[in-house]
């Protein structure tokens, strides 16, 4: 039997075990709620991971990874440019046949769309290659997702921007009606406006609704080299080409003649295809 | 070792000893539950402090056993203490994420009617407190000096808007001159020049324009017998018969009927409270009838009592379409009646538009005699204020009708 001596000046206080657990408790509460009330309070309501600078495609896809209904579905984008021009969209290798706008396609969030805009007016020869990233998608009652159609103006003031080496991003979002300006938004285009400088447009979208579509004007251009114009195009994604509604068809100049055509590879905007 | 511990816990058996040091992280466990529950508590009670001598909310008065003096179904909208009334069926998109209210996504969806965030209060002097925009409620005088508030049901659109934010960066040459200095060589930045042209942040508003259209009605109808109604045909203030999408019995009548639950819900304009059935009661005189049984007399004695004083008013919302784009027009109905058991006097009727809808003036019709007027609220629309000249009796109701332009 080994013999342990009690210690002479012992290190802790000796005190009676009730004391002990009371200590205990009373250090416990101390500890659990200056923890709760020194929780932190976020400061801002988001985090930006994303900023309008990022090269196309990163942001759409970053969304696709978020989840919900996106993957397959072919949002309706309404594209507009002005009178006069023409835009054509880059499928299967090349730009199909241009066509006055307006004008409805189906397109894929997280794919980016290369768009070619000829006869801009007053720039006689000058071709713009603006891109159609989709970011997110609308959520419209059944049989009216065409009605709504997320509207991409391409104006005459940032084609001539884009065209004289500017690059332009344009967010396109859907605004929060509990803090829209209380002001008449009719006819042609969208409001929109400038960012501060410095700013970053995907950030003030955001804070003033959710963004749905950024459109970029300006920078690249093709070399003719096959190989390289796959990436220029971004691999050529599918979309859905439907026909011209009455109100499309009424926004469109008049001609004075009209020839019956044999063949219309693009399958759109034509009178044939009017929705009654 | 064993000697100290001995005499330091020796009245304590072991068991016990082990079971005293989970003690304390159980209450501190109860004490971090409890923390989240007071925080939560005491924004409520900071939030219904604000308001100055509140009026009392239909709910908080006592139920009415004796049931309406009508002879149809009625629906009770919910008062304004009361959560929003979820419908039973919502023009939303084909898909919500579960969990989430309807309808959703909120930013596409352009909303009217109801009584969100804090309730709307009315002070001793007829101010009213916490109308926000988006709400449209009644207040009326009770035969006992009670000042009410009632809102109607919420009617969404689906009405996206968009805008669009610019930038435009132009491409900035960098440029490095390199000399040499010496047996040193030194490099001199020469400038390192970023150009970003700046843009004015301007907003290009365009002149808004009051396009007004009067929809083509041809209303034809068939009398229905049964319920007894206060309005079947549309009174002499009320341009026009009724209009397909406010066809309906609870416009016409303000009673309600199953049926007719499908194409409220169409019309963005049903309650949960619709979809309920009351119970057939006996009605004599227009008060209950309770039955007595005796042992002495072999008969059913019929005794009336007089029953509660129970004022209500049932105001339900309706809007001619589920949809619209930025420009096109909007016609909103408004429906109250008095379905309580005493009369109402001092009813007004208040509808604060969200700012993205435009009333088009000279286009407000009520069926009753009132005073209507409009003033601008914080949104940028107008607050819309209906004042009734004369009390509503017991069962009576009428029709208010307005149009907007969605902006």
């Amino acid at each position: 039997m080994t013999m342990v001596k009690k210690l002479r000046y012992p290190t802790t206080p000796d005190f009676p075990c009730w004391v002990r657990v009371v200590g205990a408790m009373v250090l416990v509460i101390f500890a659990t709620v200056g923890r709760a009330a020194e929780a932190p309070i976020p400061s801002t309501r988001v985090h930006y991971l994303h900023q309008g600078a990022m090269p196309p495609g990163a942001i759409g896809s970053l969304r696709l990874q978020r989840g919900g209904p996106l993957h397959g579905y072919f949002q309706p984008v309404e594209i507009k440019a002005p009178e006069g021009a023409s835009v054509s969209l880059a499928a299967e290798g090349t730009f199909i046949k241009g066509e006055s706008t307006p004008r409805t396609v189906g397109l894929l969030v997280g794919q980016v769309y290369r768009l070619r805009v000829t006869q801009i007016p007053l720039e006689s020869g000058v071709e713009v290659y603006p891109t159609i990233e989709l970011v997110d998608r609308l959520f419209a009652p059944k049989g009216q997702e065409r009605r709504f159609a997320i509207p991409i103006d391409l104006t005459v003031e940032e084609l001539r921007l884009a065209a004289a080496g500017k690059f332009v991003t344009r967010v396109i979002y859907v605004e929060d009606p509990s803090t829209a300006l209380p002001t008449a938004q009719e006819g042609d285009g969208v409001q929109w406006f400038d960012v501060q400088p410095g700013g970053d447009p995907l950030a003030t979208a955001d804070s003033l609704g959710r963004p749905v579509a950024i459109l970029r004007l300006g920078g690249r251009l093709p070399i003719g080299d096959p190989a390289e114009e796959a990436g220029f195009c971004f691999n050529y994604p599918p979309f859905l080409q439907y026909p011209c509604n009455a109100e499309q068809l009424a926004a469109r100049p008049k001609r004075l003649a009209r020839r019956p055509r044999k063949n219309n590879p693009a399958g759109f905007c034509d009178d044939r295809f009017l929705l009654r | 070792m064993t000697d100290r511990l001995s005499n330091s816990c020796q009245p304590m058996p072991k068991q016990s000893f082990r079971l005293a040091r989970w003690i304390p992280l159980a209450i501190g466990c109860l004490i971090l539950c409890s923390c989240s529950h007071l925080r939560q508590t005491a924004m409520v009670t900071e939030t219904s402090s604000a308001v100055v001598q509140p009026a009392v909310a239909q709910e908080a008065l006592s139920p009415c056993p004796g049931g309406t003096p009508t002879t149809c179904q009625v629906a009770y909208v919910g008062g304004a203490s009361a959560e929003p009334a979820p419908l039973p069926y919502t023009v939303t998109g084909p898909y919500c994420p579960p969990g989430i209210a309807k309808p959703w996504p909120a930013e596409e969806y352009l909303c009217d009617g109801g009584d969100r965030n804090t309730g709307v209060e009315v002070s001793p002097e007829w101010q009213v407190l916490g109308l926000q925009t988006e709400d449209t409620v009644a207040h009326f005088d009770t035969v006992g000096g009670q000042t009410l508030v009632q809102p109607s049901n919420r009617v969404c659109i689906y009405a996206p808007r968009f805008g669009a934010v610019r930038k435009v960066v132009g491409l900035a040459m960098e440029e490095q001159h390199t000399a040499l200095g010496g047996v040193k060589k030194q490099e001199r930045l020469a400038g390192h020049r970023e150009v970003q042209e700046a843009f004015g942040a301007k907003q290009n508003l365009q002149p808004g324009r009051n396009i007004a259209s009067l929809p083509p009605v041809v209303y034809r109808g068939k009398q229905e017998d049964g319920a007894v109604s206060t309005m079947q045909q549309p009174y002499e203030q009320v341009q026009d018969q009724f209009l397909p999408y406010e066809n309906l019995k609870i416009i016409r009548a303000g009673c309600f009927e199953q049926k007719e639950n499908a194409k409220l819900a169409q019309g963005a304009a049903a309650a949960i409270a619709w979809s309920q059935i009351e119970e057939i009661q006996i009605i004599l005189d227009g008060q209950s009838a309770s039955e007595e049984v005796s042992t002495t007399v072999p008969t059913a004695v019929y005794t009336v009592k007089e029953g509660p004083a129970c004022p209500k008013l049932q105001l339900v919302k309706v809007a001619s379409t589920p949809f619209a784009k930025p420009g096109e027009i909007v016609d909103f109905t408004l429906r109250f009646d008095n379905v309580g058991n005493q009369p109402i006097g001092n009813v007004v009727l208040l509808d604060n538009l969200t700012g993205r809808l435009e009333y088009l003036p000279e286009s407000s019709q009520c069926s009753l005699s009132a005073t209507f007027s409009t003033e601008p609220n914080e949104a940028g629309s107008e607050v819309l204020r209906w004042e009734l000249d004369e009390p509503v009796e017991v069962g009576e109701g009428g029709v208010i009708r307005f149009h907007c332009k969605v902006r």
